[in-house]
């Protein structure tokens, strides 16, 4: 039995931010999420013992490498801090979290912070759709191609219609439940935008597809962004909870956890998944395995889900993938208004990261700290009623990587 | 019997704003008159995410067209069509007959919106909302000589240009508006419209304009001297702000400027009166039709690829590049620290730069502070107002937030230096000797403010 591991809150910027019309560094970014999470928690800089960074590629969006080390310049505590970062495409921020997480359970360090970051404004769009091309096998799948991403998760819809039939009304209605969402989220990218039902489902100047069958409102968006959250030992737990006159089992932990990677290719991936109900085994393979690990028998011991729509497609493919429906019938939960806000098992009441924004390196903290206060219940407008228990999944690339946590009190 | 009906339907207005129904009121049905404006089919775009029928009403049904073909280009959704009908305000009478809320988007003229609402009041069904996006014309004198039910169900609803992006809302009681229709009001726009809402009182230009122009004006009147390149490099973006000042002015108009200006130099003569006067230069210029980006020229203007600046006392424009700027090193000190995400530090280095140009971006940043917090009790109730407002509305730090970030005996230090009067918020807090934050801190991200340039 692994030791627990427990979150003590954090902070996240608003997603609505420009940072390159401020004309700030991505240090700017890190600072407000570090900082902002010690005020957050009361945490003082000097308890912090190590620290992960989650990014993707500020190497190409900012020309800048070693985002570790600029954790340290994000106070002044911090000189000597052992800090590193973690790459995996879109899954960044959740294996900065992994990696936070087993040195907590080995015993290595009792208080961690974990801060995913990406600052993606910086070029215009069709560059940065070629940066992040870098996440599917760019050579093969990517290179010379605009927008590759879309059009690869157009695939996944396109296989989901082979196999079992898919209507776009149902990928539509994914979206308009995402911004509606957004619009109760304080730092939702999207929450002043304009959309609904009808926008989604529209095929015009002002909702043009972008590849394949998505369009422009089934896209996640372009987003600087950075979110910081505290993981700790019991111990570290412990004396943070006696501090505040807090009784232990009030701290949300990480009961279960599931990771897989699956092969690069997206024509790969469903070659090998021609025997499955699931069109992506190992996504199914990262949630059963969570479940196993919080020792919960299904989705029906949680109470909402914080999942990764980089396209509605995604977000079609997470509802069979979790069990909420049988594979293939997704549709059904969205009909029966069973994932929106109120329903039997709300998906994204951040708005996730088509209403919410895609930060690609801090999407998985962000769903984590989400998810924090979810069972909390300090997620204000967007607050699942009575929850307890919520799950994550962060995918990079085209269902490549995948990594899902249970988080609960 | 007409009586009796009328008493009736009295009785059952009043049963129903009195009660929470009042809150539970539904709009379903929301006239936008002015449609064709700015301010008109933006806002009237807005209405179309939460009411199911928006009629967008101008003096001829093209107009109403064209603002519908506004709207849409404006939210990028034509989905907006299938929620507006248009039509002229020949159609006035029938549109009204079951308008849940009537918004007022015409000429921001006293003796334009009046003749308007009463053809309003005579029509509108009792119980109607009429709501005006007036940005400073004074609720009273435009609810003058209106019935007592139109004067109990009318509020300004002050929107900022574009309505779609920038969320700050004055919401504005006239002495006769009924204290549950203006809390449905605040509960409707913020829930369904997305607004940030911010309670004003009835005072010229209310509270955003009037601190916000107050300090545009004052950079006017500087740039007599200083020229407009340099003042607007001195309460730069740095200082606070997404556009400088004398570009901010060119973007709303001249006009809008002088109007706005007036009207509290006229109606609300306060501490900092002259800051308040519009320069003659502007005066003069405005009618030889220099009217800011609308009219291609303004502070600063491009004659194909030249941009040129305005020399104020010349009365001309010349060539950006002829005009030499002082060095300002400590705005590229500041800004590089803004850039890091150190805007204490930044502000702390603006506090004490030396020379006369850090001392004049101080003179007129102290006076934002000085203004905006003498304000406190007459344009809004608390600081906090004032500063969601500015935040929300203006897109500028708040000034509780320039308080907290500089510190508050910096501020009235700043203020002794500019000789401006230390008003009494500060005072207090600086006597009490317990000086807590002046910024509530789940308004704004602190750093969003603070451009590093």
């Amino acid at each position: 039995m692994a030791a627990d591991v427990y979150i003590l809150g954090g902070y996240q910027t608003d997603f609505a931010r420009n940072w390159s019309k401020e004309r700030k560094h991505i240090l700017a970014l890190m600072r407000e999420a570090v900082q902002g999470a010690m005020s957050a928690t009361g945490i003082e800089s000097e308890a912090i013992e190590v620290a992960h960074v989650g990014n993707f590629a500020a190497e190409l969006y900012c020309m800048q490498g070693h985002l570790g080390a600029f954790f340290v310049e994000t106070d002044p505590a911090f000189s000597g801090l052992p800090t590193g970062r973690h790459e995996a495409a879109c899954a960044s921020g959740s294996i900065a979290l992994l990696a936070a997480s087993a040195e907590i359970e080995a015993g290595r360090y009792d208080l961690s912070c974990v801060l995913g970051v990406e600052q993606m404004k910086t070029v215009s769009a069709s560059e940065g759709g070629a940066f992040l091309g870098t996440a599917a096998w760019y050579e093969l799948e990517a290179k010379g191609i605009d927008f590759p991403f879309p059009k690869l998760f157009g695939k996944l819809g396109d296989e989901y219609e082979r196999r079992y039939g898919l209507k776009d009304e149902h990928l539509a209605a994914i979206s308009a439940i995402n911004y509606a969402n957004a619009r109760l989220n304080p730092n939702a990218q999207t929450r002043n935008w304009y959309m609904n039902q009808d926008h989604a489902e529209a095929r015009d100047e002002y909702n043009g597809q972008v590849g394949g069958r998505i369009c422009l409102s089934d896209c996640s968006q372009v987003t600087d962004g950075a979110v910081a959250v505290f993981l700790a030992s019991e111990k570290a737990a412990r004396e943070y909870a006696r501090g505040r006159g807090i009784p232990l089992e009030s701290l949300p932990r990480i009961q279960g956890w599931g990771h897989h990677t699956a092969r690069l290719r997206f024509v790969d991936k469903v070659a090998e998944s021609a025997s499955s109900p699931y069109v992506l085994p190992h996504v199914r393979a990262t949630i059963t395995d969570a479940f196993t690990r919080a020792q919960i028998p299904d989705v029906s011991a949680i109470d909402g889900i914080e999942t990764h729509d980089c396209f509605t497609t995604s977000e079609y493919m997470a509802i069979d993938h979790f069990g909420i429906t049988p594979p293939g019938e997704s549709y059904r939960a969205i009909e029966a208004g069973e994932i929106a806000l109120g329903g039997r098992i709300p998906i994204n009441p951040s708005g996730g990261l088509i209403g919410a924004g895609h930060p690609v390196g801090a999407t998985g903290v962000r769903q984590l700290l989400d998810a924090y206060k979810q069972v909390t219940g300090t997620a204000g407008g967007y607050q699942i009623e009575g929850a307890r228990r919520i799950a994550t999944l962060n995918i990079g690339g085209s269902g490549t990587t995948s990594v899902s946590f249970i988080v609960g009190r | 019997m007409a009586d009796q009906g009328q008493s009736t339907e009295r009785a059952q207005e009043e049963a129903t704003s009195a009660s929470p129904r009042g809150l539970d009121r539904r709009i379903e049905h929301v006239v936008i008159l002015g449609a064709n404006g700015t301010m008109g089919y933006g806002s009237g775009a807005l209405f179309t995410r939460a009411a199911p029928r928006v009629s967008f009403l101008a003096r001829s049904k093209e107009k109403a067209e064209a603002g519908l073909a506004s709207a849409i280009a404006q939210v990028r959704s034509a989905t907006v069509a299938r929620r507006v009908e248009t039509g002229s305000y020949d159609d006035l009478e029938a549109r009204l007959a079951d308008a849940d809320l009537i918004f007022e988007a015409v000429a921001e003229r006293l003796e334009v919106k009046r003749p308007l609402f009463e053809r309003v009041d005579a029509c509108r069904r009792s119980d109607a909302i009429v709501a005006t996006v007036t940005s400073g014309l004074s609720i009273d004198a435009l609810a003058e000589g209106r019935s007592e039910s139109f004067r109990r169900h009318f509020a300004g609803l002050h929107f900022f240009n574009p309505p779609n992006v920038i969320v700050g809302t004055e919401l504005v009681a006239g002495r006769a508006t009924d204290p549950a229709i203006l809390e449905f009001l605040e509960r409707y726009a913020a829930r369904e419209l997305g607004r940030e809402m911010v309670r004003v009182a009835d005072r010229p230009g209310f509270a955003g304009n009037r601190i916000g122009f107050k300090v545009l004006n004052e950079v006017a009147q500087l740039s007599e001297e200083h020229g407009p390149l340099l003042m607007d490099r001195l309460i730069g973006p740095y200082t606070g702000r997404a556009l400088p000042p004398l570009r901010t002015i060119d973007l709303v108009g001249w006009d809008v400027h002088r109007a706005i200006v007036e009207n509290v130099y006229a109606n609300a003569p306060d501490e900092a009166h002259a800051s308040l006067a519009l320069p003659a230069y502007m005066r003069t210029l405005i009618e030889a039709g220099v009217l800011g980006r609308k009219s291609g020229r303004g502070f600063f203007a491009k004659e194909g690829e030249r941009r040129l600046v305005l020399d104020p006392k010349r009365m001309e424009h010349r060539p950006i590049e002829e005009i030499e700027l002082p060095e300002l090193r400590f705005i590229d000190e500041i800004a590089a620290l803004h850039r890091v995400g150190r805007y204490r530090e930044a502000m702390r280095c603006f506090a004490e730069a030396e020379g006369e140009h850090a001392s004049l971006a101080r003179k007129v940043i102290a006076g934002y502070l000085s203004y905006a917090l003498h304000r406190v009790g007459e344009v809004c109730e608390q600081l906090g107002g004032i500063d969601r407002i500015m935040a929300f509305g203006f897109n500028w730090a708040a000034p509780g937030l320039l308080l907290d970030t500089l510190g508050a005996r910096t501020c009235a230090a700043m203020m002794r230096e500019a000789e401006l009067p230390i008003p009494p918020l500060l005072e207090q807090a600086l006597s009490s000797g317990r000086i807590e934050t002046f910024m509530d801190p789940s308004i704004t991200n602190q750093g969003r403010y603070f451009v590093a340039g």
